[in-house]
């Protein structure tokens, strides 16, 4: 039930030492695309040394590994990952294949976390969010939209479908619908447009690339006064109307509106607003 | 008033001799040409035991390091200090080379004749034929020049050094001083050093987070109320406080009384927008504020005595209801080092530091906890620059400590939902990441000390060893 999930390279140790500083939820510790090459070993033996010393008990820590095409990488990713404690990992270039490599380097069941940036994943998406140890998606619209030839945009035409995808097969198997980063820092006002977009589809949280992003991330993904408000009024109305069926100001209140109001309630309790 | 416009022929005419107190004034900051050509005269001339009273030096004026070298400086008197002068009396420095102040501690001695200047060379944008001055207009505008006013009216000799020579100059920054001389020369200084162009909001997300933190301890102190009064410095995370702050002001329509110090850009913009009545400024950070002060009759140039004396009933900083400053090192007494770093190198000094924070209602100090790989917070400060029973609040990233001698704050952040700890915690919660520091100082000789803004000595400096 993470809001934000703020990626920060494994190899810097500014910003391993301050992860929890930046109020994020939930992060994720790269060993991928943010580290070259020639720095892998590193930020593999610096982040066990950290983790070793330092516990926390926010944020949720996850590390994203390097993708099963780079074996080598991975396996040593994983190996470097043992008993550590983290959340889980964050499988890069998600796909039923994938998974099955990635099963037999596991020691033992962890979460993951898969990003769907691929054309093909999005023809088995649902099958991979029914996958027990799936906790949720992450969009990676980046290496999409480049392997589509396609220019991203602040309105997000180009994503809407692979927005969608991923969170209706996310909301079918219950697990996070996480929303891509927004990759022009700088720009406050796209970066507000861009989770709107994102939380009005349905996603559940987003992911970011720049700490100073995580404030409004969380800001708009925190439950709003009015939005708890009419969810306490479902929760009281439905303690009241034993058939879990009935009308509310003119609209028809069932099951999974009155189960969203209580996840909603939770959210806002678990986040301090309520 | 008598012009000249020969340096040479301007110090020959001057009753120069050994012993004497010579003052400058830092306003053309790194971009200074006048120092070094009066401190270049004077070597060649053979001058020695000099005494010189600059109110900050920097790394650009090397004409003070020649002297150092040949011996030829007894003393210096200034606020602030980095560069080779400072690495070189860290080093060599003798018994009593150094007395570093405040920038109302100077105004203070100065007025009342402890410092007692023989000649002032003040470098001066634009002078006219009476000796009026301004640092508004011609090449090495500078905007205010609040540092230099007590020097032009209690120096026994009062030199004016410009490039920008008019005939008249309706809006002097100097009232009712006879000047008795001006040099008038080619270029007083590298317009380039003058305004640095580095006063920028941080966006550092650590930065972010700390001002951040200030904000929300400000607001939640009831402090942005109508009226209120507010400094902060030039530095990125201070200024990071004052946008937040403006967004604040902003949304529940609040307007403050007065902003001081040393002015920005981002002051002058709240200025325009009608956030803020007033700016009294003692010091023009960059270009914006220099024009604002041309054009702004809200925008008040103001002298060091006006802004910071502790003897005038009347500074600016008596009013202050907030002031934001940086630190260096901070001690679980809250005492506060801008001055040296941990190996005893000048790295800077107080500025307006102390005079700040003994005087403003709330002081806070923002900074990162962890810096490099080192605390912060530490069981001792190596050299005292501010009182910590000046210092109020202490923001970092990782918790925000307030002194226990302000109870009233305490109690008012009671029920907050900030990360309150005492000091003692944020010092184990940086030694978590950094384990404890060894003491890696040894302290030599001492050479100078460190005033407080009234002449009491609160710290000693010593050599490097």
């Amino acid at each position: 039930m993470s809001r934000s999930y703020l990626f920060i390279p494994g190899d810097v140790p500014r910003m391993l030492q301050n992860l929890d500083v930046f109020e994020a939820d939930a992060v994720i510790i790269d060993f991928e695309d943010s580290v070259a090459e020639h720095e892998k070993d590193e930020a593999r033996n610096l982040t066990r040394t950290f983790l070793k010393r330092h516990n926390f008990d926010t944020p949720s820590i996850y590390v994203r590994i390097n993708s099963t095409d780079v074996f080598e990488h991975c396996q040593k990713d994983i190996q470097a990952l043992e008993d550590l404690p983290i959340e889980g990992i964050v499988l890069p270039k998600a796909s039923l294949a994938s998974l099955k490599v990635l099963e037999k380097l596991l020691p033992r069941p962890i979460n993951i976390i898969g990003i769907l940036e691929t054309p093909e994943v999005f023809f088995e998406v649902l099958t991979l969010a029914k996958y027990p140890w799936m906790k949720g998606f992450i969009l990676g619209a980046e290496d999409l939209t480049k392997t589509l030839n396609i220019s991203r945009t602040v309105a997000g035409s180009e994503l809407l479908y692979a927005r969608s995808q991923m969170i209706f097969a996310a909301a079918a198997a219950s697990i996070e619908a996480i929303d891509t980063p927004y990759t022009d820092v700088k720009n406050i006002p796209g970066l507000i447009t861009d989770i709107q977009t994102s939380k009005a589809l349905g996603a559940t949280a987003k992911a970011s690339i720049h700490p100073n992003h995580v404030r409004y991330i969380n800001e708009y993904f925190t439950p709003s006064q009015v939005e708890i408000n009419e969810a306490k009024r479902i929760v009281v109305m439905a303690e009241k109307n034993a058939s879990m069926r009935f009308s509310l100001d003119g609209k028809m209140i069932d099951k999974p509106v009155i189960e969203r109001a209580h996840n909603l309630l939770e959210k806002a309790k678990k986040y301090g607003v309520l | 008033m008598k012009k000249y416009t020969n340096l040479t022929k301007l110090l020959n005419d001057l009753p120069l001799k050994d012993g004497m107190n010579l003052s400058f004034h830092h306003h053309l900051r790194n971009g200074d040409g006048v120092i070094n050509l009066v401190l270049e005269q004077i070597e060649i001339l053979g001058y020695k035991d000099l005494l010189l009273s600059p109110s900050a030096i920097f790394p650009s004026y090397t004409g003070i390091l020649k002297l150092l070298q040949q011996d030829r400086v007894k003393h210096i008197t200034t606020n602030y200090l980095n560069g080779p002068v400072a690495n070189f009396l860290a080093q060599h420095g003798k018994p009593s080379s150094l007395k570093m102040q405040t920038h109302g501690g100077r105004a203070r001695a100065i007025i009342e004749s402890e410092n007692k200047i023989d000649i002032a060379f003040i470098a001066a944008p634009c002078v006219d034929h009476k000796g009026r001055v301004s640092g508004l207009y011609g090449p090495s505008a500078c905007g205010s020049l609040g540092y230099a006013m007590e020097d032009l009216k209690h120096a026994s000799v009062k030199i004016l050094i410009t490039d920008h020579y008019v005939e008249h100059l309706d809006d002097s920054q100097v009232k009712d001083v006879d000047i008795d001389a001006v040099l008038v020369l080619d270029s007083i200084g590298d317009a380039r050093g003058i305004v640095s162009g580095t006063t920028t909001i941080t966006s550092d997300p650590i930065g972010v987070m700390i001002a951040k933190n200030a904000s929300k301890l400000i607001e939640t102190l009831g402090l942005i109320k109508p009226g209120f009064t507010f400094q902060s410095g030039a530095g990125g995370v201070s200024l990071r406080v004052t946008d937040f702050l403006k967004s604040y002001m902003e949304k529940h329509n609040i307007k403050a009384s007065y902003f001081s110090g040393g002015i920005t850009k981002y002051h002058v913009e709240m200025l325009e927008k009608g956030l803020v009545e007033k700016l009294y400024d003692v010091q023009c950070f960059d270009l914006d504020a220099i024009q604002s002060l041309k054009r702004n009759p809200q925008h008040y140039a103001i002298s060091a005595n006006d802004y910071a004396n502790p003897s005038n009933p009347n500074r600016v900083t008596k009013g202050l209801d907030i002031v934001i400053l940086g630190a260096t090192e901070v001690d679980i007494n809250f005492n506060v080092n801008v001055t040296t770093d941990s190996y005893n190198t000048i790295i800077g000094g107080s500025g307006g530091h102390a005079d700040t924070a003994s005087d403003a209602f709330v002081s806070i100090i923002v900074s990162p906890l962890l810096k490099a790989r080192t605390s912060v917070v530490k069981e001792h400060v190596n050299t005292i620059t501010t009182s910590g029973k000046h210092i109020d609040c202490i923001v970092t990233e990782r918790g925000i400590a307030i002194n226990p001698l302000r109870q009233d704050l305490l109690e008012k952040l009671k029920h907050s939902s900030l990360d309150i700890v005492s000091i003692e915690t944020l010092m184990e919660r940086a030694y978590s990441y950094t384990g404890v520091p060894e003491s890696t100082t040894y302290k030599g000789k001492p050479f100078g000390v460190v005033e407080d803004r009234d002449g009491t000595t609160i710290d000693t400096l010593h050599k490097k060893e």
